[in-house]
């Protein structure tokens, strides 16, 4: 079974899927809209508190917000009882995995790149020269994040209890990334030498790396039973 | 070869036994229709042979490819249609065929994916998606999959339910080509009139055991 092809179809259904109804991307953007607002006006009297928590706020928005769009991803394989089918088909599950982590990784980096400048904006930060390094801090948080979730999504669907289980497993595990991407948009943002926070770069590598392949294994298991 | 080889094989919810050491063979070319009151186990069976549960005991191969196993393997000659459809509602239906067919390894070309919808009476609709579509106009989409995918191994859940009077001379027709290919078709249903009509064998699944049916038995009420 073809298993490039397989990857390649799983994301064009969830992002065409996704295009007709607008349903994951419009809750999320919503929820970050919101927890943007709150945080902006908390910290509205105070800028240098904010700044010192802004990396922390962001990806607090961020991980929520993820969190939201990773709930939807298997919820929408219930309808019709279309889980069966990827259950039953015969396509490697891995594949199916590897696509379903594609198609979540889109959906929130779109939700980040369209959120960061509202961040920028509200809370006047200086980031010309610090794009590249969070984009690639952004890249490599998410798909850690994505990896992991899209896995706890699959074992959570068919809780009737999901919408809880699925943060409660989830971020006990996301802690190494979230502490690592808030370190190291922190280090970024106020303008210190890449050496500085190189490590926590080298840390979210290491976790997608890991997350990715053990969930890659366990992911069968998980849709088969 | 057998086509389903189905040795002792039992299913329990805990203490709840569903059925007990049953054992048949189907071969290829057979439409072998499963019938039952509710609550016998009927679709825990046809979900056992289609890989989405395991048996509590026993074993059963598919063209003799282990149905425990060798799960992968089954897959790739099995086909169901069940009681949900199995279909996107944000996707046509011409989109859900090619999806389908996609994760089964297949690339059927645009005209016989025509073919397949005209076929089924869904062609005017190929461009609408799922949504919009009736339950019955659904399972004949479900049997489109099965135009193309051609399954050496069909398996039905209840396949006149939300059919009209055309829709159910389709569904036999369709079975008939399965047989005529020396695919096998499992059948689970209520609806006797209809299943008799193509079914070349059958069994009465009650209590938790299975008896099996003679073509002849098939078309007499008594045994019902």
């Amino acid at each position: 079974m073809p298993f490039f092809k397989t990857i390649r179809w799983i994301v064009w259904k969830d992002l065409i899927s996704e295009w007709r109804t607008r349903e994951t991307m419009s809750s999320m953007l919503f929820f970050a809209l919101i927890v943007i607002l709150v945080f902006s006006f908390s910290f509205s009297m105070d800028q240098d508190a904010a700044r010192q928590l802004i990396a922390g706020i962001i990806w607090v928005a961020f991980t929520f917000t993820g969190i939201i769009g990773l709930g939807k991803s298997f919820t929408s394989e219930l309808q019709n009882d279309c889980l069966e089918s990827l259950q039953m088909s015969p396509a490697p599950k891995g594949a199916i995995y590897l696509g379903k982590v594609a198609a979540n990784f889109l959906f929130m980096l779109s939700v980040e790149i369209l959120l960061f400048p509202l961040f920028v904006l509200f809370f006047n930060l200086d980031v010309i020269e610090a794009v590249g390094t969070l984009l690639i801090i952004f890249f490599l948080a998410t798909l850690g994040l994505s990896a992991v979730g899209t896995l706890f999504s699959a074992l959570t669907v068919q809780i009737r209890a999901r919408e809880v289980m699925l943060p409660v497993l989830l971020l006990p595990l996301a802690v190494p990334v979230m502490i690592a991407a808030v370190e190291a948009t922190r280090g970024a943002l106020s303008g210190d030498p890449f050496s500085f926070y190189s490590q926590w770069i080298q840390l979210l590598t290491i976790f997608d790396i890991i997350f990715t392949v053990v969930s890659f294994w366990l992911f069968e298991f998980i849709l088969d039973s | 070869m057998i086509a389903i080889q189905v040795s002792n094989l039992s299913k329990a919810y805990g203490f709840y036994r569903i059925f007990e050491d049953l054992s048949f063979d189907i071969y290829p070319g057979e439409c072998f229709a499963l019938f039952g009151p509710n609550g016998a186990g009927k679709t825990t069976l046809l979900r056992i042979l289609s890989t989405l549960q395991a048996p509590s005991h026993g074993q059963f191969t598919i063209f003799g490819q282990n149905g425990v196993s060798q799960k992968e393997a089954v897959r790739e000659i099995i086909m169901l249609i069940a009681h949900g459809s199995h279909l996107y509602d944000e996707l046509s239906a011409t989109e859900n065929l090619q999806f389908a067919l996609g994760l089964r390894g297949q690339s059927p070309a645009p005209s016989q994916i025509k073919r397949a919808l005209d076929r089924t009476g869904i062609g005017p609709f190929a461009d609408l998606k799922i949504r919009q579509f009736s339950a019955g106009m659904k399972k004949r989409l479900d049997f489109a999959k099965t135009i193309l995918a051609q399954p050496q191994l069909l398996l039905l859940d209840e396949p006149y339910n939300a059919l009209d009077h055309a829709g159910v001379v389709i569904t036999n027709q369709l079975i008939q080509e399965t047989l005529n290919r020396a695919g096998t078709v499992f059948m689970t249903t209520h609806d006797r009139d209809k299943a008799t009509q193509i079914a070349t064998r059958g069994g009465i699944l009650k209590g938790g055991h299975l008896q099996l049916l003679s073509p002849e038995q098939l078309a007499t009420d008594a045994v019902f």
